[in-house]
């Protein structure tokens, strides 16, 4: 992980983005900010030179506004919800592949943090969490034998076959995560 | 420089033998008979056997050491964690392939779907015949299979860990009188908790991290995570051993890290492996290093119900639809997070939040394609760069297992189904069987295709013939001393099936030729 924080130039722009990815829901529950912070997480996961490009398309996407004639000089986070989501729009269909590209990246980091959001996942019923530890416990009730026995046939010796067991070999105990 | 370094170990969770970026206060020096880099399917396996045959065995490994613990379902962390470049690494071409690898103690199996199965006696005869490779036919390979499946414990699925999502892909298979079969999994008791993608909560998954590692380590290897090997070091026509550093927690440079061994086995997988070749200055005469790159392509479409599915409760590909084998594709039902989901589908604003209000209702099928076209990896200031460019055949083959999926689900009783793909100008939807044939008369621009995947194979290849093929059949690189490859990059040829077991049987019998000729590596 590469300690990557946004810098304000970045962050401003996605937090225009959100509304326009995101479904109202994001605005409303105010998770805008949230959102932008696990894109920032994601960013810093990525590779420095794929982060760089998005860091830069992000920043021509801003600028290009003031020269998109519907924005009257004004950089894409400074416009209004519907005509932000109609420049969004210009980039996602065209005019080159770089801009949809872009388009794209941006739009799945964005719908990605979204949906990581824990208050959104549980609007959904989305409960993995709460799945696992209950098939968890149902496994170690049901097959805790075969669990141990499966366990232990993984340190027993089982050489090769006309392979000797060697008699530099040596053995260790506490060996299973 | 200290020899054989034996750092004071914390006593925490890690087993005996592993040692972290914690354990580094200087640059060091060790000794081993056998230094393996990468910890996944191929050197785990090749650890284990080699360990427990008396060498002493060396892994450096890249990644992390996560234990059962901490895998939970919060999947982009376990994403930034565990995958490389936060699994957004993509083969150039038109379409981009995305591609996913594990980078962690136990490499791509930790975060594999656990599907194991043997490699198709079809494409055994061919790596006999085509790459001249001797002992490799089904009947040789059997006690090899046989004992990784032992080791892994591979199964059919318990009854009970079968969810909504796997049973309507079998009621759609069977309803059009279509071959399907339980999947063979590396599991003990799955009980189907679906997070195979982001570390296997319960245990249950016979990941490297949980069978051959701990196997190693029990036989007296030493691992050490976090150290990313730069180079091989030679002498003549012969490796000596690998430099690499210790990688800090900010992803920087660590500590210096040298081992000298009189064998050295690269297990970085089918992207890293050639790259490391590369990087150390091997030519190999056949020209073919980083070459013959195939994907197994992947694409996946989203069918939406009137009932519940919830397919996150359940395991994920219960059942493999096997009735077009022949032509290269396999289906199955591959449960993703409502995230994934969300980053992958066209919508935005209030129409992503219809579709993704539906989450619980969706049944996403995936398909594997057993792919014609090759392409290449290469080495750009020190990296690894895909290149690969899906074949219009590929694509036409693609587009006709969407058709087919998608007529299956529908015949499951699906109500509408995303494509993978754009139709015409707009988004690919269908909204009842009718639609399918749109699939046929809308043309699908290449570019528009989502493709993805998890299988890369073939780019140190294995035969017998040194001006054809990077190693021979036990991976021993062709005009190098005491240089192996060991895992998916020996590959001659795609498999079309999910590679983790004949990778793993590979590094079995490379073990076994090590161990059978001692004093050729002594
Ligand atoms: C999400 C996902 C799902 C999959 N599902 C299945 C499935 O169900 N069944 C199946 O058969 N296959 C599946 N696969 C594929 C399978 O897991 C891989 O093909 C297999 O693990 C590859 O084995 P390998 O030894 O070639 O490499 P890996 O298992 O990827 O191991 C390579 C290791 O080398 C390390 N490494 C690389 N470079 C360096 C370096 N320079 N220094 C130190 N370490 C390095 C990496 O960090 C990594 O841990 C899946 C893969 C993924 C990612
Ligand atoms: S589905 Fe089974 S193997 Fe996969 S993570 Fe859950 S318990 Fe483990």
């Amino acid at each position: 992980m590469s300690g990557y924080q946004h810098a304000p130039a970045t962050r401003r722009v996605l937090d225009s983005l959100v509304p326009v990815v995101c479904p109202p829901e994001a605005v409303e529950l105010g998770l805008v900010a949230d959102i932008v912070d696990h894109v920032g997480l994601t960013m810093g996961a990525l590779p420095g030179r794929f982060r760089g490009g998005l860091i830069m398309g992000l920043r021509t996407y801003d600028l290009g506004a003031l020269i998109w004639p519907p924005g009257r000089l004004r950089p894409a986070h400074r416009l209004a919800p519907a005509l932000a989501a109609r420049y969004f729009d210009t980039w996602l269909h065209g005019p080159t592949p770089i801009h949809k590209q872009l388009a794209l990246g941006i739009r799945q980091l964005i719908a990605l943090a979204h949906y990581e959001q824990p208050v959104i996942q549980e609007r959904m019923g989305y409960r993995p969490a709460q799945w696992i530890e209950q098939v968890k416990r149902r496994r170690l009730e049901l097959y805790a034998d075969d669990i141990e026995r499966h366990a232990r046939s993984l340190i027993e010796p089982d050489p090769l076959p006309g392979i000797a067991p060697h008699p530099r070999a040596r053995t260790r105990t506490k060996g299973v995560a | 420089m200290v020899a054989n370094a034996r750092p004071a170990l914390r006593q925490d969770s890690r087993p005996d033998g592993v040692y972290t970026r914690d354990d580094h206060h200087g640059d060091s020096v060790l000794d081993a008979d056998v230094v393996i880099v990468g910890s996944g399917a191929g050197g785990a396996a090749l650890a284990a056997e080699l360990a427990e045959g008396g060498l002493d065995v060396v892994v450096l490994e890249e990644g992390r050491y996560w234990s059962t613990r901490d895998f939970t379902a919060n999947a982009s962390q376990m994403i930034r964690q565990m995958y490389r470049d936060g699994g957004a690494t993509m083969a150039l071409g038109s379409p981009p392939v995305l591609y996913q690898e594990g980078r962690a103690v136990g490499g791509s199996t930790v975060v594999n779907g656990g599907m194991s199965w043997r490699t198709p006696e079809k494409i055994l005869d061919r790596w006999w015949r085509e790459a001249g490779l001797d002992g490799i036919r089904a009947a040789d390979m059997e006690p090899y299979f046989e004992r990784v499946e032992r080791r892994i414990h591979v199964r059919t699925q318990d009854p009970e860990s079968i969810g909504r999502d796997n049973q309507l892909l079998k009621i759609g298979a069977d309803a059009k009188g279509w071959k399907v079969i339980p999947n063979l999994r590396n599991q003990v008791h799955c009980p189907g908790s679906n997070n195979c993608a982001f570390g296997c909560p319960t245990g249950a998954k016979q990941s490297a991290l949980v069978s051959y590692v701990p196997r190693a380590l029990h036989f007296g290897a030493r691992l050490y995570s976090d150290v990313r090997v730069e180079r091989i070091t030679r002498s003549g026509k012969r490796a000596t051993g690998v430099v690499g550093h210790v990688v800090r927690a900010d992803g920087g440079r660590g500590h210096r890290l040298t081992v000298r061994a009189k064998l050295v086995v690269s297990a970085c997988g089918a992207i890293h492996s050639p790259a490391l070749l590369d990087r150390s200055g091997f030519r190999s005469p056949s020209g073919m290093v980083g070459k013959n790159l195939s994907l197994h392509p992947n694409v996946k479409l989203v069918a939406i119900f009137d009932e519940d599915v919830r397919g996150w409760e359940g395991v994920h590909q219960a059942y493999q639809v096997r009735e077009f084998q022949d032509e290269g594709l396999l289906f199955a039902a591959v449960n993703i997070p409502p995230s994934i989901i969300a980053m992958t589908t066209s919508h935005t604003g209030r129409e992503l939040g219809e579709l993704m209000a539906d989450y619980d209702k969706m049944v996403i099928a995936g398909m594997l394609c057993e792919d014609t076209n090759t392409g290449a990896v290469r080495t750009v200031a020190g990296q690894p760069q895909a290149f690969y460019q899906l074949s219009d055949f590929d694509a036409d083959k693609l587009k006709r297992g969407c058709a087919l999926l998608a007529e299956m689900m529908f015949e499951a009783g699906a109500k509408r189904i995303m494509l993978p793909f754009a139709l015409g100008d707009h988004a690919g939807e269908l909204r009842g069987p009718d639609d399918v044939r749109r699939i046929f008369a809308d043309p699908v621009p290449k570019s528009s295709m989502e493709v993805v995947t998890v299988h890369m194979m073939g780019t140190a290849r294995m035969g017998s013939d040194r001006t054809r093929a990077v190693t021979d059949g036990f991976g021993l690189v062709h005009d190098v001393d005491r240089l192996m490859v060991c895992d998916a990059s020996l590959f001659p040829t795609p498999i079309g099936v999910n590679p983790m077991e004949t990778i793993q049987a590979l590094a079995t019998r490379a073990a076994h030729h090590v161990l059978e000729n001692p004093r050729r590596f002594s």
